[in-house]
């Protein structure tokens, strides 16, 4: 027996018992078929835009795989292959809340050489709830606080080694960009996911000034302002610059390559493919269209308060005109499918009632503006109509209170905004307005609030 | 004809230089390390402490064979004449085997490398753990062989598996003696890492990428595509972990698994300086075994695992 055990006996040993394991491993495997798994959170609580993907054990034929997915209730969205083992579902409408999803895959064949899925593999998901982000200080320095929508389980998502200034959310729901000031004067850009505590820095800007991040729907790409720090210190900063950073792949350019471009606050089409930004200088709104480039521009004498419907066909935007008592605010209409613009709101208006804070629900029905409510006094209200008839009612007004940055759910079935006191003590508040109620109601306490769906 | 056969000859001989200098650049510093590891060993290491050191029992000096590479992170070129001036301090075959073919990927260097890949997870988890049974498992079949000589090369000029008289020199003067042997033992190594290298070179100039990946379909293919690539290649192990990055999306888990556990063990310029430290058959044992265990885990993982 000893004289059985030695290298070469065992090693071919080894060899042949290596290759008939191969052989069987072949043989069951075959038997079992072609495997998928999908890439969910482990808690089957999804955001509204989830992308959900299914990877296969091997390579799968696209036409014949996609007949044997079924996702229940049905959810509009694109199915796209990133490599051929990868299918991935881009929903294009939110998914619903308190809704139970289902994904099924049924079994059948997946290659033309007649590869099967042999076993009907089920996943269920549901839509998590929305949390609502806040800007807070303390101690002269701000951070992003994240609240449930009854304002209970307030927590700091950001650092508080880092001053947030500005922030956006992503559509997905899963991460923020905020943009902090850093020791060289300069202020960066900063990621932070959904659960907050793991801030890592995005851009490092140095001592230029990158703001205003704006997360494209997809949440690939984020669009920001960028003012190059003066040649010496005493000398201002430069114009603003719009930017654009590749999350996938780190690329971080300019997005007009003129120079004699500029502009502040990008925002993104609802479908990522166009960008929109402000030109201070020159009084225009500059919409640049990402695929072939076009681009639009839209006198205003305003510029910042902006909005486009749901199906990114017509875009509204703020502008002023010469009045017989002075200049009015209005409110244009851009509609970009037949390039043409009209007024909409306020041209034969007998006072200014400075129109601003659009915000288009994203069900499409309902728009929001605010407004000021009489000449005499300085309070604004929120105004919510129907864009087709101009009709609607006024969600919240208060005569000592001014309103701003409203954000719709991705439901569009609730909104908060910003709320200032205009006399007595200053404590900046966020007010929501949910679908139903005749009047908002104070959420809490903070500035600049965003839906974390 | 004769001008546009000359530009692709003139086009691939670039491209083999500039393969070459990647490969051998790479991998040079390592191989100095290496010899300079393997120096210091014959200077300062003698048999009674590395008797000590490594358990007498097969599987125990395997298993210590294996986990040595956290002490010595060398990567695959470095590893062989190390290995050998183990054998000659009296190193066990079984532990010297187990170290020679874990040690490129079981040492701290590139566990940190695969990390900074693949994050602190299942890729890592199964790439050092395979590693590991693997080197076990194919040096305790060398813990079978008692005689050093039907394994080992002895007409090596470094080798000497006889047990040498003590010797008392100052550090300074041992340090001086282990960089001479150093020294030689680059250059001698050397030959063959440029051979090795020039190999892979020529592969992968005349045997495009491209063509292996477009077969890599399926299961099975994937597998033996990634395991093919891994000698081809002959990718550094404190790289190759960045390589493979490249692979995910387009081959499975399982494929890109086997190419991580297989290319530190075995490639083009390894097998060449395999060849100068042990026998044809061995080196057979030594390619074909972890070829044979990492096509199989990379099938279970692409036909089993969900």
């Amino acid at each position: 027996m000893k004289r059985l055990l030695t290298l070469d006996t065992l090693a071919t040993g080894l060899a042949a018992f290596l290759l008939l394991s191969i052989g069987l491993v072949i043989l069951i495997g075959r038997q079992l078929g072609i495997r998928s798994t999908v890439d969910l959170p482990d808690n089957d609580l999804v955001g509204p835009y989830q992308v959900i993907t299914l990877t296969f054990s091997e390579e799968v034929d696209p036409n014949l795989t996609e007949k044997l997915w079924n996702l229940q209730p049905q959810v509009d969205g694109r199915i796209d292959w990133p490599s051929p083992r990868t299918l991935r579902f881009t929903p294009s409408r939110p998914l619903q809340p308190d809704t139970d999803y289902q994904l099924t895959l049924r079994p059948g064949d997946v290659t033309p050489t007649g590869r099967q899925l042999k076993r009907s593999s089920t996943w269920t998901f549901r839509v998590r709830a929305p949390l609502i982000t806040v800007l807070r200080s303390a101690d002269g320095v701000s951070a992003i606080w994240a609240v449930n929508l009854d304002g209970s389980d307030s927590h700091r998502l950001t650092s508080e080694s880092v001053k947030v200034i500005c922030y956006d959310t992503a559509r997905s729901g899963d991460f923020l960009v905020y943009c902090a000031a850093n020791k060289q004067g300069g202020i960066d850009l900063w990621r932070v996911s959904r659960a907050g505590g793991d801030d890592t820095i995005l851009v490092n800007c140095g001592s230029d000034r990158c703001t205003v991040p704006a997360i494209s729907p997809d949440g690939m790409r984020v669009a920001y302002t960028r003012e190059a720090v003066g040649p010496s210190p005493e000398l201002p900063y430069g114009s603003p610059r719009t930017w654009m950073l590749d999350i996938s792949n780190g690329q971080n350019s300019p997005v007009y390559e003129d120079q004699q471009i500029i502009g502040y606050g990008p925002a993104w089409s609802p479908d990522g493919s166009r960008l929109v930004s402000f030109d201070g200088l020159s009084k225009q709104i500059r919409i640049l269209n990402l695929t072939d480039q076009k681009q639009f521009i839209f006198s205003s004498m305003t510029g910042d308060a902006f909005t486009w419907s749901p199906d990114g066909s017509i875009f509204l935007f703020t502008d002023t005109q010469e009045g017989a008592d002075g200049l009015h605010t209005l409110v244009r209409r851009a509609d970009l499918t037949i390039n043409k613009t009209d007024d909409l709101i306020g041209q034969n208006d007998k006072m200014d009632y400075s129109y601003g804070s659009l915000a288009w629900s994203p069900s499409g029905e309902r728009v929001l503006l605010g407004m000021r409510t009489a000449v005499d006094k300085p309070g604004d209200s929120l105004w919510l109509f129907d864009p087709a008839t101009l009709d609607g009612p006024t969600i919240v007004s208060k005569e000592e209170y001014t309103y701003n940055a409203p954000k719709w759910n991705p439901w569009g079935t609730a909104l908060v905004f910003q709320q200032f006191k205009l006399r007595g003590e200053y404590t900046p508040e966020i007010g929501l307005w949910v679908d139903g109620e005749v009047q908002s109601h104070l959420l809490t306490e903070g500035l600049v609030p965003h839906w974390l769906p | 004809m004769p001008g546009s056969l000359f530009a692709w000859l003139w086009e691939r001989l670039n491209l083999f230089a500039t393969v070459f200098l990647g490969i051998f650049i790479e991998a040079v510093p390592y191989l100095l390390l290496g010899t300079l590891a393997s120096g210091l060993v014959e200077m300062f290491v003698n048999r009674e402490q590395m008797a000590r050191l490594i358990p007498r029992g097969g599987l125990g000096s395997a298993l210590a064979g294996a986990v040595l590479g956290l002490a010595f992170p060398v990567c695959e070129c470095g590893v062989i004449p190390l290995t050998r001036r183990l054998f000659s301090k009296g190193l066990p075959l079984s532990a010297g085997v187990a170290f020679l073919l874990a040690a490129p990927v079981f040492n701290p260097i590139v566990i940190f490398s695969t990390a900074a890949a693949f994050g602190w997870g299942r890729m890592l988890f199964w790439r050092l753990g395979l590693t590991l049974v693997f080197a076990v498992v194919v040096g305790f079949i060398f813990s079978f062989e008692k005689d050093g000589g039907k394994v080992l090369k002895v007409a090596a000029p470094v080798l000497d598996l006889q047990p040498k008289p003590k010797v008392s020199l100052p550090v300074a003067e041992k340090m001086r003696q282990a960089l001479i042997i150093a020294t030689d033992e680059f250059f001698e190594m050397g030959r063959y890492l440029i051979v090795g290298a020039m190999l892979a070179a020529a592969m992968q100039t005349f045997v495009p990428q491209a063509s292996l990946l477009a077969i890599g379909n399926g299961p099975l293919l994937s597998v033996l595509v990634m395991l093919t690539l891994a000698i081809v290649l002959s990718i550094c192990s404190t790289v190759d972990a960045f390589v493979a990055l490249g692979f995910v999306g387009s081959f499975s888990f399982g494929s890109i698994l086997a190419f991580l556990v297989f290319g530190p063990m075995v490639d083009i310029k390894s097998i060449m300086m395999y060849r100068q430290v042990f026998k044809s058959r061995v080196v057979l044992y030594l390619v074909l075994l972890p070829f044979l265990m990492s096509l199989l885990s990379g099938l279970i993982f692409n036909y089993l695992v969900p």
